[in-house]
């Protein structure tokens, strides 16, 4: 068990009880990136973060640098918008991101403006995070105060608003179409990409860039220590540093800020100074590597590294950098119930296969668990997963408009594939309940 | 036009479709390339004229555009170069197949009782391609049963699919947003805020566009099944606006009307009270039999009985006191075929040219034909300029606004605004230029003037007036659509205003006539001083010479002028063609006094109304539905109506009619039928000959438009002159100047006979402007003293702020305050005092 | 010469065995009627007293001698003639042109029109042959209404109904591939008619009678 000592790049002032003022962050090196940046062309801080392999945080895992470099040129204005809507279960990273170090984001925000030529950042902050909206909040108007956000700022002409918006409590409106559409005033509901991809039409059908809290969390460092120091940690394709959501049956749950691409999940789950170990010392069965909507892994893939390349080629992926361990004890069908329950709770309505089909497998489970289940109930789950998402592959084709249909399917085909005998069981000793008693005849057509 | 079916569409671009080379338009969607190929791909949510949202996801097809095939909404998909499109293979049919089971799984099993049954997309899709028995066993989402959404639409939330085509049609076409999806997930439901009825000019069309019987109408509910009717394509006279509809009838009563989507007409939409008019041709006050005034009292009689006492009353006139003595009123509810056996009745037989169709509420025959003409297609067409100068077209011409609406939100169009009060348009007109009433004509003349005066004109500031000169300068045509925005003022100022927007280069303008066919009547002669085929009476008197009997020799009266005489005793005997003076004449007490000073009323009509019962001979007439022939929208399109019903009892369609009457009068107007008379009309009409074979060669959708050929020889014509405009008073303070607009919902027949409708108009009340409010001392819904030139009465105030300070509004033919009352047709503009009842006076 | 051919044909039959059978001569009983025979209509009623009929016109668009009529209205809220939203308002056949093929009862989506095996019926209007809701549909007590020419005769009314799958009751596994039938007033829950195999395999009629 190898696990780097590198020193934490978008943590490291957690443990400063005054790292959500103005003052506690300018007095850590807060704002010098700005400062910085400021006396650089835009070009230059776009390129600085291009050239360090910042992958996005939110889940897709694409650079943000590239995608910095996707609006059409000469179409204004353009704007930024932070997802901050982090909802999906198990993860709460950027939540404290927001509400230990808000400054930190706002720096990156304003960065990422200045290299992307935005004058208003829309800051799109999850409805149920009470202290991160208010730390936010508290920390934009010291910004604002201090001349670093707004008019002007630096004295430099570069000008920024930031907009906060409080989200009203909607899993989907983390997919960047919908979130957008959420910004407009509309039902949050996703957009199709194509024709709508937010780098060339996105809030109000202009050039957007959407990017994750944590991913902007970092753009401050790349400035002040360049795109070559980040790119000396991690590995491969996944460079820098990266928060992990560790949750489940393990002893110490909490979010791990760790060097990316090296460590393994064995690092992450087993390491006293991470989660510690499974509850009890018992058996792993399974784990999400990255999020609710992940296929699982199980106890052969715990000595893959964090690395999103290494990942996505086993058949998950890091997505929004939640783990979430199951130890043995674990009943498989209830967990792909209560997984599979809450993605038809916060599917948005908007398109068929999700709307319908996402229900539907929750009120087969439901009926499998109360012993109603029937011998073709399997194979009728997988029909529909297919119908979601054809083949129940990884990455997964969809039939929907968004990923979130594919992901009720993840649970399922995981859970089915790896541990079919015990849904089979559960059927089994509903027929056995059955067949021992004749039910009474029935009539249809009392109208009372 | 009429071989655009058959042209060759020369596409940019090529596509592998079904492994066939086809070829596609740049920007075309690939769900349209495929139909147009032949390939229908199933869907739900898609619609032709609105926009693609990928709802429904039932017409996703695999196709591989040089990145492996991948499933993709083709609705949403425009054609590229090079792509290929496989709609039946393995991965396509099996995720449609998915689709459809997913809809179905919460469908309910409706279809016996559900309206749609039979004619369900739905259905038919789930008969073609669905499973024989559901997977799904767990029971299904429940709603409470049809929920009135407004007075005409239930809404069955269980039957719902939630494709977006209801709620995206009220937002985006009628901008109507009044329903909209709540919940989410699962529970998903399309529903109107609380307490905020979906009450839209334009709610019928979600009926016809949603895909399962979600939606059904009031005034249809469970009266046939669709294997019962029968349908002909026809097209609606309610007014002038001509959309194509389908009527269809079951066991010889209408039942329902469907919009047909005609290109350069209604795009399918039509508004509700077209819809759903249908419920007055079955009206059980329909005139079935003629009436015969016989003691006093008006009694059934037998057809040869009516006629020979109605030729014997014009024969007697005739005789006594000349042609003159004659006036023949109405004729805008006739086929052109009717029309044009009318006026040969009245002109080529009694010789009278006191003849028209309108009812002193339209524009004069030489501002119609005079100016140059555009087509909606022309007024919305993008990059242009349109004024809008005359009625509320939301009100009056409900399908043209919706088309002047998509031309400003989607095609760039510019629109300005030019009215005594705010309209349905306001809200998305480049300018608009809310005026003083009876100041048209300066607004017109500020508008065309040169900019940077910044003065004001009529009322309207100068800020407003040099934006809506820019929109002019921007470039591209000027369209002007020219109506008559209030009945309380005189028509001089419109015809002035439109002579000076008529300066203004490369200008064309739609004439918002409102009566069904009154362009057809005009067109073919029923109107003071023309002839048929557009040509005054020495134009085309040589063209006629073989044809009729004879040709009045100088113009006569128009309507006003005849109920002028009528009143003084000039005028003997009066022919009621389908009008109603007492309700649709502007002033109504000049009216009531013509009426009482004729002799005899004539009058065929297809229901008893308020003059028509004052008459000696009723005749009942076939109304819509009941005739065939052909009728003129506003823009001079020709489209040919058909008959799906037989008219109540003997009831008669109208150029029948006139053939017993001359017949009576011992003249043959040759017709033996409707098509004796178009062959007539296509060879005695100038601008429309060769009418008869253009519209056989043409679609019928679509219809023809007139002139066909090229202008007829300028003397001929009716020469469009300025008249001198009338002086307006000084404005003064303690006067408000009336304004008089129509509601889509009045007390005219159609709503009047159709049950759906009779508790949709407004009544009537007289709206006012807050400040106006505040300067009376009166509030909401207080009854106030009205002092109008004729009558002083009580009425009951409204705030309005569509009124602009110092003008009234009241609408005309409501129950309770009549504007026809108010109004003084003599006066160029009725100006009216309003007092408070409890002792404080106007001005106070 | 060939004419008289035919007329020997003739001839020789004069002297044959008829293949028809006498039927009801004089007032005697009737004959025994084959199970599947059609006779006149009958519109029922559930248990509760509701009419079955919808009104949704399916026979009358099955029919192919076009003699039904039917014209649909909605329930009155307060006092439903049938269950759901809709009601058969109008329900007329004409028995001068009905073929008795049963296609009507085939589409019928609520077992709401059957045929009875009464044949036994003639008139000598063109009004009575045109029976109307009110002489279609079964009395309180579920039986057909005996009009005064047509011959029942007793224990006739019990053949009256049809055997069509109703809906099953979802969501309980339990009831897996079992048939639930709807009650019908005066006679409950019928027998349901067993398939086509097991009939031939037992030899039965099928259907208790």
């Amino acid at each position: 068990m190898t696990v780097s000592d590198v020193a934490p790049i978008i943590t490291s002032r957690f443990a400063n009880p005054d790292a959500h003022t103005l003052s506690g962050y300018r007095a850590t090196g807060g704002y010098q990136a700005l400062a910085k940046a400021l006396s650089m062309s835009p070009e230059a801080v776009a390129n600085e973060v291009k050239e360090a392999s910042l992958l996005g945080r939110g889940g897709a895992g694409f650079p943000a640098g590239v995608k910095w470099g996707f609006c059409p040129p000469g179409v204004w204005p353009r704007y930024l918008v932070v997802n901050g809507d982090e909802s999906e279960p198990g993860t709460y990273k950027d939540r404290m991101l927001m509400e230990r170090d808000p400054h930190q984001l706002i720096e990156g925000v304003l960065l990422a403006c200045y290299a992307v030529g935005c004058g208003q950042a829309f800051l799109y902050v999850r409805g149920e995070m009470a202290l991160a909206q208010e730390r936010i909040a508290a920390a934009l108007n010291e910004a604002y105060a201090a001349g670093l956000v707004g008019r002007n700022i630096m004295g430099s002409d570069f000008s920024v608003d930031v907009i906060l918006h409080w989200g009203a409590g909607a899993y989907i409106v983390g997919e960047e179409t919908a979130l957008i559409e959420s910004l407009e005033g509309e039902r949050g509901m996703p957009r199709l990409k194509p024709p709508f991809f937010p780098a060339a039409k996105g809030l109000y059908m202009q050039p957007t860039i959407v990017n994750n809290v944590e991913t902007l969390s970092n753009v401050p460092w790349i400035v002040n220590n360049g795109a070559a120091a980040y790119n000396e940690l991690g590995a491969e394709a996944s460079r820098g540093t990266r928060m992990f959501a560790v949750s489940g049956h393990v002893k110490n749950p909490g979010v791990f800020e760790v060097e990316f691409g090296t460590t393994t999940f064995r690092d992450i789950i087993f390491d006293p100074r991470y989660a510690g170990g499974i509850l009890g010392d018992r058996a792993v069965k399974a784990f999400i590597p990255g999020g609710a909507s992940a296929p699982w892994f199980f106890e052969e893939h715990l000595d893959l590294p964090l690395e999103k390349g290494t990942v996505d080629r086993a058949g998950s992926m890091l997505g929004s950098g939640a783990i979430v361990v199951m130890d043995e004890t674990t009943d498989v069908v209830r967990a792909c119930l209560s997984l599979v329950r809450f993605f038809a709770h916060e599917s948005c309505g908007k398109c068929t296969p999700c709307r319908e089909g996402t229900t539907w497998l929750e009120r087969i489970l439901t009926r499998i668990i109360s012993g109603q289940g029937r011998p073709t109930d399997l194979d009728l789950l997988l029909d529909v997963s297919d119908n979601i998402s054809p083949g129940i592959a990884w990455p997964p084709k969809q039939t929907t408009i968004c990923p979130l249909g594919p992901s009720a399917v993840s649970p399922i085909s995981s859970a089915l594939t790896r541990f079919r005998g015990e849904f089979e069981a559960l059927i089994d000793d509903a027929v056995a309940a059955r067949t021992a008693v004749t039910p009474v005849e029935i009539t249809v057509g009392s109208h009372g | 036009m009429a071989d655009e079916t058959s042209t060759q569409v020369t596409g940019e671009l090529t596509i592998t479709l079904n492994g066939t080379q086809v070829d596609a338009r740049k920007g075309e969607l690939l769900i349209a390339a495929a139909e147009r190929h032949g390939v229908y791909i199933p869907h739900f949510c898609y619609h032709p004229r609105m926009r693609p949202v990928g709802m429904c996801r039932m017409c996703i097809v695999e196709v591989d555009t040089g990145r492996g095939p991948t499933l993709q909404p083709s609705c949403m998909l425009e054609c590229a170069e090079g792509m290929v499109v496989d709609t039946e293979s393995d991965v396509t049919s099996k995720a449609q197949d998915g689709i459809l089971e997913f809809l179905l799984i919460n469908h309910p099993l409706d279809c016996p009782v559900c309206d749609k049954g039979g004619e369900c997309p739905l259905q038919d899709q789930t008969m073609a391609y669905g499973p024989g028995e559901s997977r799904f066993v767990e029971s299904k989402r429940h709603h409470e049963k049809p929920i009135p959404i407004s007075d005409l639409v239930l809404l069955d939330r269980e039957r719902c699919i939630l494709c977006d085509r209801c709620t995206r049609f009220a937002k985006e076409v009628a901008g109507d947003p009044l329903i909209h999806f709540i919940n989410r997930g699962n529970h998903t439901e399309v529903n109107t805020f609380p307490d905020e009825p979906f009450a839209s000019y334009f709610s019928g069309n979600t009926v016809q566009i949603c895909p399962v019987g979600a939606l059904t109408a009031t005034p249809y509910r469970f009266k046939a099944r669709p294997w019962d009717l029968e349908q002909v394509e026809s097209t609606c006279q309610t007014c002038s606006v001509g959309c194509r509809v389908a009527v269809q009838s079951s066991r010889n009563e209408v039942l329902r009307y469907v919009g047909v989507d005609s290109d350069p007409v209604n795009w399918g939409w039509l508004c509700d009270k077209g819809r759903f008019a249908f419920e007055s041709v079955n009206g059980d006050e329909r005139l079935g039999e003629p009436l015969v005034r016989t003691g006093g009292e008006l009694r059934p009689a037998r057809w040869s009985e009516a006629i020979a006492s109605a030729a014997e009353v014009l024969q007697s006139t005739l005789t006594a006191h000349g042609p003159e003595a004659i006036g023949v009123i109405g004729g805008a509810r006739l086929t052109n075929e009717a029309a044009y056996a009318w006026a040969k009745l009245a002109k080529g037989v009694l010789g009278t040219d006191n003849v028209d169709a309108q009812l002193g509420d339209g524009l004069p025959a030489e501002v119609v034909l005079g100016l140059p003409s555009a087509t909606i297609d022309e007024v919305c067409a993008p990059g242009g300029t349109v004024i809008v100068l005359g009625p509320d077209t939301k009100e009056e011409l409900p399908v043209l606004f919706l088309r002047l609406r998509h031309a400003v939100l989607n095609d760039g169009v510019r629109l300005i605004e030019i009215a005594p009060t705010a309209t349905g348009l306001s809200a998305i007109a480049t300018a608009s230029l809310i005026h003083h009433p009876g100041e048209t004509a300066e607004v017109a003349r500020a508008l065309v003037g040169q900019p940077g005066l910044g003065t004001d004109a009529g009322g309207v500031n100068s800020a407003a007036l040099e934006v809506a000169r820019a929109a002019i300068a921007a470039g591209g045509p000027v369209r002007v659509v020219l109506g008559r925005a209030s009945v309380a003022e005189s028509v001089s100022w419109t015809v002035e205003a439109a002579s000076i927007l008529s300066s203004i280069p490369d200008t064309s303008f739609l004439m918002a006539l409102r009566r069904g066919n009154v362009r057809g009547a005009i067109d073919l002669g029923l109107s003071p001083g023309l002839l048929p085929g557009r040509v005054t009476l020495d134009g085309g008197r040589a063209n006629l010479s073989g044809l009729w009997p004879t040709v009045p020799a100088t113009p006569g009266m128009d309507t006003t002028a005849m109920l002028t005489a009528a009143a003084e005793g000039h005028l003997r005997t009066l022919v009621l063609v389908g009008a109603d003076p007492l309700a649709d004449f502007p002033d109504r007490d000049l009216a009531r006094r013509a009426l009482a000073g004729v002799e005899t009323i004539i009058a065929t009509d297809t229901y008893l109304t308020g003059s028509s019962s004052l008459a000696g001979v009723v005749l009942p007439a076939a109304g819509f539905a009941e005739v065939s022939g052909t009728t003129t929208n506003l823009e001079g399109r020709v489209s040919v109506l058909s008959q799906r019903v037989t008219p109540p009892g003997t009831a008669r369609s109208d150029w029948a009619i006139a053939s017993d009457l001359a017949r009576a009068l011992g003249v043959d107007l040759g017709f033996a039928s409707v098509e004796d008379i178009l062959t007539e009309i296509s060879s005695a009409a100038p601008s429309h000959a060769g009418l008869a074979d253009a519209l056989a060669s043409s679609s019928d959708t679509d219809g023809v438009v007139v002139p066909l050929s090229g202008p007829t020889p300028a003397d001929a014509l009716l020469s469009f002159t300025v008249p001198t405009s009338d002086a307006l008073l000084p404005r003064h303070s303690y006067s408000l100047r009336l304004v008089v607009g129509r509601k889509l919902y009045d007390e005219g027949t159609a709503v009047h006979h159709s049950p759906a409708m009779t508790n949709l108009p407004v009544g009537g009340a007289l709206r006012l402007n807050r400040y106006d409010f505040d300067r009376l001392g009166v509030a909401e819904g207080d009854l106030v003293r009205v002092i109008a030139p004729a009558l002083t009465i009580e009425a009951p105030v409204v705030v309005d702020p569509a009124v602009p300070r110092g003008s009234a509004g009241a609408w005309f033919n409501q129950d309770g305050l009549c504007a026809a009352d108010l109004i003084d047709i003599t006066a160029p503009l009725t100006v009216l005092q309003v007092e408070s009842l409890n002792g404080q006076g106007a001005g106070s | 010469m060939g004419y008289l051919r035919g007329f020997a044909v003739t001839f020789r039959q004069i002297f044959q065995r008829p293949v028809t059978t006498p039927y009801l001569i004089g007032k005697g009983p009737k004959a025994p009627k084959p199970e599947r025979l059609h006779g006149r209509h009958v519109l029922n009623r559930y248990e509760d007293g509701m009419e079955k009929c919808i009104g949704c016109e399916l026979c009358a668009g099955v029919c192919p001698a076009r003699c039904i009529y039917v014209r649909g209205a909605d329930n009155p809220p307060t006092d439903p003639v049938s269950p759901g939203e809709r009601y058969g308002y109008v329900y007329e056949i004409n028995y001068l042109r009905c073929i008795h093929c049963d296609l009507c009862v085939e589409a019928c989506p609520t077992e709401a029109i059957t045929e009875t095996k009464l044949f036994e019926f003639s008139f000598t209007s063109r009004a009575d042959a045109i029976y109307t809701k009110d002489e279609l549909l079964v009395d309180e007590a579920g039986m057909p209404k005996h009009l005064p020419w047509e011959d029942w005769r007793p224990g006739e009314e019990e053949f009256t109904s049809g055997w069509v799958r109703a809906t099953a009751p979802a969501g309980d596994a339990s009831y897996e591939g079992r048939v639930g039938w709807s009650g019908e007033l005066g006679f409950g829950v019928r027998a349901p008619e067993g398939d086509q195999e097991s009939r031939d395999a037992s030899g039965s009629a099928g259907r208790a009678s």
